[in-house]
């Protein structure tokens, strides 16, 4: 997820370089000119690779950088212009590339015994990588630490405090880890099949930055066992908002998004039961956008985008996207993408995964 | 456990003002008529049937080890042996279905315990049969302890593993009475699939007439890409679990002795199960009457590869060591892995894309 202020594409220039327009193609230039902010995402090619790519806040495409296998979340640093895409579950590579080219990708490998769970976080000075990761002999996430100003060098590990974990970000001064631990078990060897779906575990994890001490966990009561806490994004007050996917039964109408800080319990909003209806019981992205103080939703298999108030969690709008993928803070509002190739005004010929991070 | 507190703040502001209300987008709108007879014929075709095939053929492995335990014999070994194969390949028909009752209780991990690559199974099965513990003997009790020493893997070890001329020896020997326990006990948890898929009210119900009060699928679209995630997943297992377990390609590192019931070298036999079930699950189902006219050669094409699979899964050596060892043998095992990969990327991508899934079943999963 981005955070802190809106810098807009002068700002993303100023950190990219002349070099970075100068090796662009014609048509890539223009729409790089013409946008006011600048995005990653991963996506797949009609010809089934996969890559990630640079798109203007029209959804034209900058630039793409080709990929091994899928991506899932990405990781932007606004201190070093350093992006990473993080193999989606259960991949072992991320990838560091610099969008403006002028260094060579990095390709981080998850060590032995564990994958990536396909997300991560920049410090906010951009010398540590935190990744969530899967110690799937020891059926525990975990959160490694890599040093950005090494090579990536892993450099340590810490407890996530739960088993399937998920997205996690850190807070603006860089003293939290917040982690969303889903609570689904999986393990390589059963591939992405969910072993204990009955048994699941979700929670949400406060963990010093420094430490890796525990400072707060949220388990969720009995009724909500099946909620699997998945992605997560922070206000500029603190306020860490997360969104969820119902595992249970299918007629029931569970929470999917609510809030908490540091010292609070958590806040489910309650949503209108046609909003809840038509985002499927199941969450894919959440994105704050600070400026406008909202929050925005999407469901994939409901094909809409909710977007609420963050500070009230009061539904603003709600829209029909079909099969609706990525959510990034736009220049107002809400950047959206799809699987079938739409991002924000711009149909290209690709299939835009489930995350979108705003670079400028 | 802290407060959980339920912000009922939507009431702040006025939805219907605010909202820039859009019909739902389902990526997979199919009509209800369609879906409920796919659904039907997919449920009373081919799950319910093979969880009913599955009991009965697990209650004749049962019936066959007791009859080994009271007088051994070669006849009786040998049909012990046959009944286990027999189940074995019964439970891989059924197996591709891994969703619904089976992954609820540890129902799958005590039928099967596979991979299991630090060989838990294994050690738990020879620590049982040193110990002799009396209660491994029983079916219930049994049930209660780890999956990984009551299911098919313990019971081929009983069978085929090191000291199994133990079972010729004498009558009611510990080994023979806890092989026949294992059996009892997938015969037990075999029953419980059977009944509750066999209930009229039950998932059976859920399954064929999908609506907003349905507990597991609330549109057809929902539905139907259930059952195409069985056919995927079920794919996708074959392929990346009981082929590229032991065999990732000819210049790969080779572990024969991963493979599943490699010795009783029933590894093809369920290998072509496996690939039996979904090629029943896809005709019984008639998956292919959701298609429009043009996008029907797809599943045509799937049946046709998985055929073709089927018949060469027959014709490798039941020896994996032989098989991963003799260029001929291993030219089978990558046209095997290549088949896969077409059969995976032709419901995937083909049948996927056909019903609505722009990017395919796979891709349309947010994680």
């Amino acid at each position: 997820m981005w955070h802190g202020e809106a810098i807009d594409r002068r700002g993303f220039l100023k950190a990219a370089g002349i070099a970075f327009t100068a090796a662009l193609a014609p048509r890539s230039l223009m729409a790089f000119e013409r946008a006011d902010a600048v995005y990653a995402s991963g996506f797949k090619a009609p010809d089934g690779s996969f890559g990630v790519a640079t798109v203007s806040e029209r959804g034209e495409i900058i630039d793409r950088v080709a990929l091994p296998a899928r991506a899932h979340g990405l990781a932007y640093s606004a201190a070093t212009g350093r992006t990473v895409a993080f193999a989606r579950r259960p991949g072992t590579f991320a990838m560091v590339f610099d969008p403006s080219r002028l260094a060579e990708p990095v390709i981080i490998t998850s060590p032995e015994g564990r994958h990536f769970y396909g997300h991560g976080h920049f410090s906010p000075d951009g010398t540590r990588l935190y990744a969530s990761e899967n110690d799937f002999d020891g059926n525990r996430g975990m959160i490694g630490v890599y040093d950005a100003r090494d090579k990536f060098r892993r450099i340590g590990e810490f407890d996530a405090h739960g088993i399937g974990t998920h997205d996690m970000t850190v807070s603006d001064d860089g003293k939290l880890l917040v982690i969303a631990n889903g609570g689904i078990e999986t393990h390589p060897d059963f591939g992405r099949t969910k072993l204990n779906i009955d048994r699941m575990e979700p929670s949400l994890v406060l963990l010093d930055a420094k430490t890796g001490a525990l400072i707060q966990r949220h388990r969720l009561p009995s009724s909500l066992k099946q909620l699997s806490t998945r992605h997560l994004d922070i206000t500029d007050n603190g306020r860490i908002w997360f969104a969820c996917q119902w595992e249970g039964a299918r007629n029931a109408l569970p929470p999917l998004a609510g809030w908490f800080s540091k010292g609070e319990d958590l806040s489910f909003v309650s949503l209108p039961r046609e909003t809840t209806v038509r985002l499927g019981n199941y969450v894919g992205a959440i994105a704050v956008n600070r400026r406008d103080g909202v929050v925005g939703l999407t469901s994939p298999g409901g094909g809409a985008v909710v977007t609420l108030d963050a500070e009230t969690g009061a539904v603003v709008k709600e829209e029909t996207v079909r099969e609706a993928a990525g959510v990034a803070p736009a220049t107002h509002g809400i950047a959206v993408s799809s699987y079938d190739g739409q991002f924000n005004d711009t149909r290209s010929a690709v299939a835009w995964d489930q995350h979108i991070v705003r670079l400028g | 456990m802290r407060k959980i507190l339920l912000a009922g703040l939507v009431s702040l502001l006025p939805v219907a003002a605010l909202a820039q209300e859009g019909d739902a987008a389902p990526s997979v709108d199919l009509p209800m008529a369609d879906v409920t007879r796919v659904m039907a014929a997919a449920v009373d075709g081919f799950i319910r049937p093979g969880y009913d095939a599955f009991h009965e053929s697990a209650g004749r492995m049962t019936a066959a080890m007791k009859a080994l335990c009271e007088a051994p014999s070669r006849t009786n070994y040998d049909a012990a042996k046959n009944a286990f194969r027999d189940a074995a390949v019964s439970w891989a028909h059924i197996e591709v279905v891994r969703v619904g009752p089976v992954i609820e209780h540890n129902r799958f991990e005590r039928i099967l315990f596979y991979p299991d690559r630090k060989s838990t199974g294994l050690k738990q099965v020879q620590s049982v049969l040193s110990k002799a513990d009396e209660t491994a003997t029983d079916p219930l009790s049994l049930g209660t302890k780890s999956v990984a020493m009551q299911g098919f893997g313990a019971l081929e070890y009983v069978l085929a593993g090191s000291g199994s001329d133990e079972l010729l020896r004498g009558k009611q020997s510990f080994r023979c009475r806890y092989g026949a326990a294992v059996a009892g006990n997938i015969a037990n948890v075999a029953k419980e699939l059977s009944d509750i898929w066999d209930d009229p009210n039950g998932i059976q119900k859920a399954w064929e007439q999908p609506g907003p009060d349905n507990p597991n699928f609330r549109t057809g679209g929902e539905a139907i890409t259930a059952l195409l995630g069985i056919l995927v997943h079920g794919a996708e297992a074959v392929r990346d679990q009981r082929i590229e377990t032991f065999y990732k390609g000819a210049d790969k590192a080779k572990f024969p002795k991963q493979a599943l019931f490699w010795r009783s070298e029933n590894t093809w036999a369920t290998v072509k199960g496996n690939l039996e079930g979904l090629a029943i699950l896809l005709e019984k189902s008639g998956m292919v009457s959701l298609l429009q006219e043009k996008d029907r050669p797809i599943v045509a094409a799937t049946q046709a590869q998985l055929k073709s699979m089927i018949e060469l899964s027959g014709k490798i050596t039941p020896d994996l060591e032989k098989a991963v060892e003799n260029a001929a043998e291993r030219k089978k095992l990558d046209t095997l892995l290549a088949d896969g990969k077409g059969v995976i990327s032709k419901l995937n991508d083909g049948y996927g894309g056909a019903i609505g899934l722009s990017s395919g079943f796979s891709f349309a999963d947010g994680d």
